[in-house]
């Protein structure tokens, strides 16, 4: 599920845009989960959101491309790099599509000279490397041209932000630059995808609505990223996932745990836990995918899965200055594949403070297994 | 006990508490509405100003109109570009400006309207909303695309240019609230005198209370303190209405001034209903209120000058025309705006210390010049009681002579502003039709094309560049002004009301002459028929000054010329024509132009919905001086009547002496008209020439010294004739509520307080 994380921003931002312009109302935002997530948007085209169930299929490489008849979407890239010197260094890269009306994948896409208002896009970037996080947020509006993805040739772009497939086999591309600092990466061994869940199919509750979500676990990234003025050369591992969804969250689902983590065993650990509201804390939603150096994948439910917070900080997260009280380390269990480890985030502040901020920080693995990886908590800031 | 008997005063005059307090609140409230009025409209300026200023835009090197496909280019090329697309609607035009605010996150600071996803709401729409009506209306909305500031190197196929968000007119803007900054300080200074006034005419009619009080062992100071404390929950009492009523008047009044500020200036500038309570101008007139009663209370104790503790009554009158001259030396000679404001309050004191006497002597000679008549007796019983009047009124005659002064220098300024502003904003969009002449496109080749058109009315061409203004002598500094060329000079132009000009300017103008505009004759000291010696174009030349012209627009220093005087190396920074279309329609000319200049796309921009924008700002603006100015007035006519009442109240033992003597009482309420209406009017007299002086004071003194040009004087007599005619109403409502009194009184005894020291 990783996505479901950050996505919320553009929901909630083109929330205020429908209130704004369309004077469409959503939800009471105390019911529309981190980010809205959970909300709903009224929708006055003819045509209807689409909500992903068991039923549905993966299908490449259309899938790769965007769906426009979903109401959310992302394509998101974390990596766990060393610089040439052995220095570890945290990066990520994710970009939503938050679609305001639903349209048929088949139909057009409205001329752009009309400057349609029917999605939105977000890009976020960030780089964490020895106790610095560097984070930036590009928005635009979807149709018009300086936004959008593509499955093939494979692009996803914002502005000048571009993860594409330069040509059909070769290593993909990812050039950020943002302000001060940046980076142009490329990432290989990108045919082997893993589908969570039910074929693609996640959960993200016990009332059934969920997200379709495959991954990318094993990517070997390498390439150049700009901080302060220098440039690293970096290699590493890297996590590319693609979700999308109508609605992401059920009612009253406050925000997540999410993790993906490189074992040193080979195996990947991808593990989610959707938090209720306080009260209803034992009705929170758990699921893992564990999955084997051969691709195989096991689902993991809730009930195999014991997650529990440690180490909290008081943190700031960043401009928007809101205090949170944040794990900085998770114990995660999960005995159906002998997983007893602790996932545990470097010192630091790790917010990605843009419209909604959220924590989204590199981590080590200890215990049962050691290893690195991704964590990404929401709805934890006040 | 004490308490009570303190209190039994108003008990018995319930009416003269509910004017007290009641003056209270509607001083509060012009105080609280002025304030936060004032205080918010510059606040929005100074918004808006920030706002308009220092953009600019992205537009093609080839002159072809931006699109959207440029604004795509541009972002990803990683430039922070964002739509700015803007169209009139509705009638009167009301310029709606699309954005998108997605694409001006990017901007460190937006240029307004809006930022990541949020819209600031009318006029700012999404562009969408825009886009759409463009593809309906015949005139489709200007797309631009707004740069943010500090952006690096474009893309070979584009370049910068400066953007302005709105027409600026803030230098007018802020001329008239620094005019209305002194009136409101004059308002207050008013409020002050006419509060006191009241309050020290009841005292007075309490002093035998006190009297009384005094016999039973109650101590002057344990009364003072009472008093104190009386006045000081009064006014407390009477503050916190008037606050809210004033913060509502505001309120109400900006909204419709924030509504023209939203249009003109692209921002949700003034947030009236948001505005916090403003304890500040409570507290403010407390201290005034409680001050100026009480003052006396602080000073040492001065020999007994029952009802004259005013320097009014014992400023010696050479003291007072001392202060007058010095004022009036000092606004006429001054050099800066502190020194004018000082000269001004001297002259206010001086004027006031002097006038109560000069009335009370010229009634006093009306008197005695009556002898001779054979209703001698009565008539010369009637200035007498006048003289009086103005000398124990001298403290309310002089307020109300200084806000009939206000009064009618804020219609004055009101009025002339309106004109003035109207007037300029004509001439200078005196043409139907503006075209700005495109990067890359050649203004000779458009004028050709113009020349051509058949049926097309009178136009022109402007070039605006840069002309350093040497020394006469040829040694000191340059000058740097800014220079506009005009030619050919037709109608559009020949109609300009000019400050100053030779005879036939505008061909004088032809011939190779230069008019300056206001600014810069002030400054330089220029005069028409001066040489001057220019450097245009790398050319030395001397030239006449052949007029001054209004330019109020602008801080800066302007001369024009006729294009053809200009030299062939000139390079113009900006060049546009001003066309009437006459018998051709914009389209025709359009198309015309379109074509000679090889253009896909051109914007002919109407200059009648511009003129229309920014008239709306002002005349809110106006709504606002003359609210000011009406409220003012009603507290001045408030006091009168009030003070009127009181005072008629305390002589009239003395009116009922009238029926004694056996005027019959028909006769006596036309004594006690003639009297009232010889009071307003004489207060109205005097400030007449007052409010004239204060009017030119303002256009001709603070306006140019705070902002380098002056606005014509004028005068309104039909307004003198309104404000007189209130007064007179005034005056009448007095004499008959005194009337009514007398008649209702059997038999009248003079007071302890008026049999003890009165004039008679």
């Amino acid at each position: 599920m990783s996505a479901a994380r950050v996505v919320s921003v553009l929901l909630v931002m083109v929330l205020v845009l429908v209130t704004a312009m369309l004077s469409a109302c959503s939800e009471s935002p105390d019911n529309g989960g981190f980010a809205g997530l959970a909300a709903s948007v009224e929708n006055d085209s003819p045509h209807e959101f689409l909500q992903p169930g068991p039923g549905n299929r993966l299908s490449f490489p259309d899938d790769f491309g965007p769906h426009p008849q979903h109401r959310i979407e992302w394509w998101y890239l974390t990596a766990n790099l060393e610089t040439a010197d052995g220095q570890p260094l945290g990066l990520q890269w994710t970009q939503f599509r938050q679609a305001i009306k639903p349209r048929p994948a088949d139909d057009p896409p409205p001329p752009s000279d009309t400057w349609p208002l029917e999605a939105a896009w977000m890009a976020h970037a960030a780089v964490s490397y020895e106790g610095q996080h560097q984070f930036a947020e590009r928005l635009a509006r979807g149709d018009v041209g300086h936004a959008g993805a593509r499955a093939e040739p494979f692009q996803v772009w914002l502005d000048d932000w571009l993860l594409s497939e330069p040509a059909v086999g070769e290593p993909w591309r990812l050039q950020v630059q943002a302000d001060g600092w940046g980076y142009d990466l490329r990432l290989g061994n990108t045919d082997d995808r893993v589908a969570h869940g039910n074929h693609g199919f996640s959960a993200k509750s016990f009332d059934g609505q969920g997200s379709m979500y495959f991954s990318l676990v094993n990517l070997d990234i390498s390439g150049t990223v700009t901080l302060n003025g220098k440039t690293h050369q970096v290699q590493g591992k890297g996590w590319f996932d693609r979700e999308w969804s109508s609605q992401l969250l059920k009612t009253g689902q406050q925000g997540w745990d999410w993790f993906a983590l490189h074992l040193d065993d080979d195996h990947k650990l991808m593990a989610f836990r959707l938090r209720e509201s306080e009260g209803d804390r034992d009705r929170d939603f758990l699921s893992a995918s564990w999955i084997a150096p051969d691709g195989e994948v096991t689902t993991l439910g809730p009930d195999q899965i014991e997650l529990v917070g440690q180490d909290w900080r008081d943190s700031e997260n960043g401009e928007h200055g809101e205090s949170g009280r944040v794990p900085g380390q998770f114990q995660l269990r999960i005995p159906d594949v002998g997983v007893d480890i602790q996932v545990t985030a470097p010192k630091g502040q790790y917010w990605n403070a843009g419209l909604y901020p959220y924590w989204e920080s590199p981590v080590t693995v200890e215990g049962s297994h050691a290893g690195v990886g991704y964590m990404e908590l929401t709805g934890y800031n006040k | 006990m004490i308490v009570k008997a303190m209190t039994s005063h108003y008990r018995r005059h319930p009416l003269q508490l509910l004017a007290l307090a009641l003056m209270i609140v509607v001083a509060t409230m012009l105080w609280t509405g002025v304030s936060v009025l004032t205080g918010q409209a510059r606040e929005s300026l100074a918004v808006s100003e920030e706002a308009v200023a220092a953009r600019e835009a992205v537009v093609r090197v080839d002159g072809q109109p931006v699109s959207v496909t440029d604004f795509v280019t541009l972002r990803r090329a990683g430039i922070c570009v964002a739509p700015w697309l803007e169209t009139a609607r509705g009638n009167p035009a009301r310029r709606v400006i699309g954005i998108d605010p997605l694409a001006m996150a990017c901007f460190d600071a937006p240029p307004a309207g809006g930022n990541a996803g949020e819209l600031a709401g009318e006029p700012f729409v999404d562009i969408s909303e825009v886009a759409g009506d463009s593809d309906r209306s015949e005139s489709p909305g200007q797309l631009s695309l707004l740069i943010s500031p500090g952006t690096g190197a474009l893309p070979e196929a584009y370049q910068r240019k400066d953007f302005r968000l709105g027409p600026a007119t803030g230098e007018l803007a802020d001329s008239f609230l620094l005019n209305l900054d002194a009136l409101s300080l004059l308002v207050l200074f008013i409020t002050g005198l006419l509060v006191r006034s009241v309050y020290h005419l009841g005292l007075a009619q309490r002093r035998s209370s006190f009297a009384l009080l005094e016999r039973f062992g109650v101590t002057k100071a344990q009364i003072q303190r009472l008093l104190a404390v009386e006045l000081t929950l009064l006014t407390l009492i009477c503050v916190v209405p008037g606050v809210w009523f004033g913060q509502a008047l505001a309120n109400r009044l900006g909204q419709g001034f924030g509504l023209a500020l939203d249009s003109l200036f692209d921002l949700s500038l003034y947030a009236g209903d948001d505005t916090p309570v403003p304890w500040q101008a409570a507290i403010v007139m407390m201290a005034l209120v409680l001050g100026v009663c009480l003052v006396d209370r602080l000073l040492p104790q001065r020999p007994a000058h029952e009802g004259k503790s005013s320097w009014l009554a014992i400023a010696p009158g050479w003291v007072c025309v001392s202060m007058a001259a010095a004022g009036l030396t000092m606004v006429i000679w001054a050099s800066s705006l502190v020194w004018v404001f000082a000269g001004t309050a001297l002259v206010f004191a001086g004027v006031g210390g002097l006038m109560p006497g000069v009335l009370a002597r010229c009634a006093e000679a009306m008197a005695r010049r009556q002898t001779q008549s054979p209703r001698s007796p009565l008539a010369r019983w009637r200035y007498r009681e006048l003289a009086v009047m103005f000398r124990n009124l001298a403290l309310p005659v002089v307020a109300l002579q200084f806000a009939m002064a206000t009064v009618l220098a804020v219609q004055a300024l009101v009025t002339t502003f309106e004109e003035t502003f109207e007037q300029w904003l004509a001439q200078r969009l005196s043409a139907e039709l503006y075209v700005e002449v495109p990067e890359g496109a050649s203004a000779e080749t458009g004028a050709g094309a113009l020349a051509k058109l058949d049926g097309l009315g009178d136009w022109h061409r402007v070039r605006r560049g840069k002309a350093e203004l040497l020394e006469n002598t040829g040694a000191g500094d340059a000058l740097t002004t800014d220079l506009m060329a005009l030619s050919p000079v037709t109608p559009l132009v020949t109609d300009w009301a000019l400050l100053a000009s030779v005879d036939e300017p505008w061909a004088a103008l032809s011939a190779g002459g230069v008019m300056v505009n206001e600014q810069l004759a002030r400054r330089q000291g220029l005069a028409l028929g001066q040489r001057l010696r220019i450097e245009v174009g790398g050319e030395i030349r001397e030239v006449l000054v052949v007029a001054i012209y209004a330019d109020y627009g602008r801080p800066s220093a302007e001369l024009l010329v006729h294009g053809e005087w200009l030299p062939e190396d000139f390079t113009p920074s900006f060049q546009s024509f001003s066309i009437n279309p006459g018998e051709r329609s914009v389209e025709d000319i359009a198309r015309r132009l379109k074509s000679d200049w090889q253009l896909a796309d051109l914007v002919i921009r109407d200059n009648a919905s511009i003129q229309a924008l920014a008239s709306q700002v002002f005349q809110q603006t106006f709504l606002l001086t003359r609210a000011i100015s009406v409220l003012t007035l009603v507290l001045a006519s408030l006091s009168l009547l009030v003070m009127g009442w009181v005072f008629f109240s305390t002589r009239s033992w003395y009116f009922q002496l009238l029926s004694v003597w056996g005027v019959p009482p028909g006769a006596v309420r036309r004594q006690l008209r003639g009297l009232a209406l010889l009071l307003t009017s004489g207060v109205t007299l005097v400030a007449l020439p007052l409010g004239l002086w204060l009017t030119w004071t303002l256009v001709s003194r603070i306006n140019p010294l705070a902002f380098g040009w002056s606005l014509p004087m004028a005068v309104y007599p039909g307004f003198w004739l309104e404000l007189t005619l209130l007064m007179a109403a005034i005056g009448l409502v007095i004499a008959w509520l005194i009337g009514r009194s007398l008649a209702g009184q059997a038999s009248l005894r003079p007071g302890a307080s008026l049999t003890g020291g009165g004039e008679r």
